[in-house]
């Protein structure tokens, strides 16, 4: 069992004062807050150990290169990647899924393909394919969501033919923290033949994610909304599938050697190992530190009982929503097939008031489209509002929450 | 009375629960749109405008916030009984804002949009009698151009959203 309590200690800016009031954040599907551990270990970095990696024989250097390396060997550990070959660090979930399509995309796939996408992805999963097919000419199919913001798995099996190269779906949908069969929806696309990309950006905070488990060929996650700094996330993919890959970038660190040939009067490159290959330019050795230590954090919690946690917190939630009428939620009535995420409207309100009237009792919510317009047409909404937990919300918190909510409902 | 604190002053309130002037003008001399659905507020003014240049009456439909339905409909409480010419001078998103008693900074854009189409409304009368008074500035005011740069944002997501859709 987790202790929000206990871990609330180690987030400075939970103490922190909103127009006079606690601050209750529940803008987690947004960006997480961290921990001291997360903001100390960039501060030892830069304090005690700054050089850049892999290139000087330096102590420093030495000591940076081992702490960057290490926190690629820590995630690979954390998601049961084979080795560090397989963990890539990008900027983000955004730079990860572009990485797939222009590094893969760009390469493998020709007038005429096929690249299944599902209508709840998050914009970043959408516009990279949307932008190389008008380049390449590759067909985009998205697979229909059901009523209640669930996936149509008929529908995802369907969208598949002999022409689909690649499948592209969230593991958990942002706006309203349904969680999908990933294993189901891998196994169909590798059934016909194509491989698969999962946006993990709000499942691998969340849940216990096991890459060799669900047989994915890529996942993309970020650091930010997993305690760790922004600026950093992950891109794992299936070490044989990244061997014959070309880079993405250009640069120094990703090559091993730039040889110029005067007869030809070109250089000869040869890219370097794995994952140095798709890391270009000196990275973000400070924002891998503090992702290393983010990671450390969670492992001691344990991802089931952060899965946990936030399944009391929701279901708590959403009873104490169901019971008041002018509150509406979205997302399916099961809860299992749920994380912590919790879109609602409330009635006669538009939500950018409703987070407006939270944010002025010091309530952070999140309202608008999420990055996710698609969904909302589905759901014929202008707009939501979105609750979203992480492992330092209590029930004291959701309490207040709605204590406020129901005020406002009265306005 | 609320228990919580709240981020609209009073006035702001009462005129979003029971806003003055609110509905469709089956008569009106003139009507304009401001805003867009996508970016949250879009309100269609109507104005009756009589020979004189006076505006007999004003009315306006929204689909927003507080803010907007409140500036919205002081608005048409200023400009009843006003001269085209004043309406167009006197009427600013600061004086509503200052009508109103006040709004929070996020929210002067819902004040500002309300303005805004209210000035479209009167430029478009002009236009539609083809006459030019020497007071109607040829260039945007600036929540005519506030608004259209609200439009221009929606109309660019209004693109993407369809380009997905259409998939």
């Amino acid at each position: 069992m987790l202790d929000p309590y206990k871990v609330r200690e180690d987030f400075p800016i939970l103490k922190r004062k909103i127009n006079n009031h606690n601050l209750i954040y529940f803008d987690n599907a947004a960006t997480s807050q961290k921990p001291r551990q997360v903001i100390e270990a960039i501060e030892d970095f830069y304090t005690n150990h700054n050089a850049n990696v892999h290139r000087a024989v330096h102590t420093l250097s030495q000591e940076a290169s081992e702490l960057y390396e290490g926190a690629h060997e820590e995630v690979a550990k954390f998601i049961n990647a084979k080795n560090m070959a397989e963990t890539i660090f990008v900027r983000g979930t955004t730079e990860a899924t572009n990485l797939v399509a222009y590094a893969w995309g760009l390469r493998s796939l020709k007038r005429g393909d096929e690249v299944v996408l599902s209508l709840m992805e998050h914009h970043s999963n959408i516009v990279p394919w949307e932008l190389l097919s008008k380049i390449i000419g590759f067909n985009v199919k998205y697979a229909d969501v059901n009523a209640d913001g669930t996936l149509n798995y008929e529908d995802f099996e369907s969208k598949f033919s002999s022409k689909t190269k690649m499948a592209c779906v969230g593991h958990v949908s942002n706006v309203n923290g349904v969680v999908n069969d990933v294993k189901h929806l891998v196994k169909v696309a590798h059934e016909n033949g194509a491989l698969i990309l999962v946006d993990g950006a709000q499942s691998v905070p969340h849940l216990p994610v096991d890459v060799k488990d669900l047989d994915v060929d890529f996942l993309a996650f970020s650091g930010h909304k997993m305690l760790g700094p922004t600026g950093i996330g992950v891109l794992y993919g299936k070490e044989e599938i990244l061997e014959k890959m070309e880079p993405f970038h250009g640069g120094g660190e990703m090559i091993k050697e730039v040889s110029f040939n005067p007869a030809t009067g070109r250089c000869r490159i040869t890219w370097n190992d794995l994952p140095w290959r798709f890391e270009a330019g000196t990275p973000d050795i400070s924002g891998g530190v503090g992702l290393m230590e983010a990671v450390k954090y969670l492992k001691k919690i344990g991802m089931q009982n952060v899965k946990e946690h936030e399944e009391m917190l929701t279901e708590y939630t959403v009873k104490y929503m169901r019971e008041c009428e002018k509150i509406k939620i979205y997302g399916p009535k099961d809860l299992s097939a749920k994380c912590g995420i919790i879109p609602f409207t409330v009635e006669d309100l538009s939500s950018h008031d409703v987070a407006l009237f939270l944010d002025n009792c010091g309530i952070m919510i999140r309202s608008g489209l999420h990055c996710a317009q698609p969904l909302h047409q589905i759901f014929k909404l202008q707009s939501s509002a979105r609750a979203s937990f992480y492992i330092y919300n209590t029930r004291e918190e959701i309490d207040r929450f709605m204590e406020v909510l129901k005020e406002i409902t009265q306005i | 009375m609320s228990r919580i604190p709240l981020p609209y002053n009073p006035k702001v309130l009462e005129l979003f629960k029971n806003p003055k002037n609110l509905g469709k003008m089956e008569d009106a001399t003139v009507t304009a749109v401001a805003g867009n659905p996508a970016c949250g507020d879009m309100i269609t003014f109507y104005l009756k405008i009589n020979d004189q240049s006076i505006i007999e009456k004003a009315s306006f439909e929204s689909y927003g916030c507080a803010a907007n339905i409140a500036t919205s409909s002081i608005v048409t409480e200023m400009i009843k009984g006003m001269k085209l010419e004043d309406a167009w001078t006197k009427v600013t998103w600061k004086s509503v804002t200052e009508e109103v008693g006040g709004l929070p900074s996020v929210k002067f854009h819902c004040g500002i949009l309300a303005v805004g189409a209210l000035k479209r409304a009167i430029r478009k009368y002009c236009q539609n009698r083809g006459i030019s008074p020497h007071w109607l500035q040829k260039e945007l005011t600036f929540e005519e151009k506030q608004a259209l740069e609200e439009e221009e944002l929606a109309k660019m997501l209004a693109k993407r959203m369809k380009l997905e859709a259409e998939k």
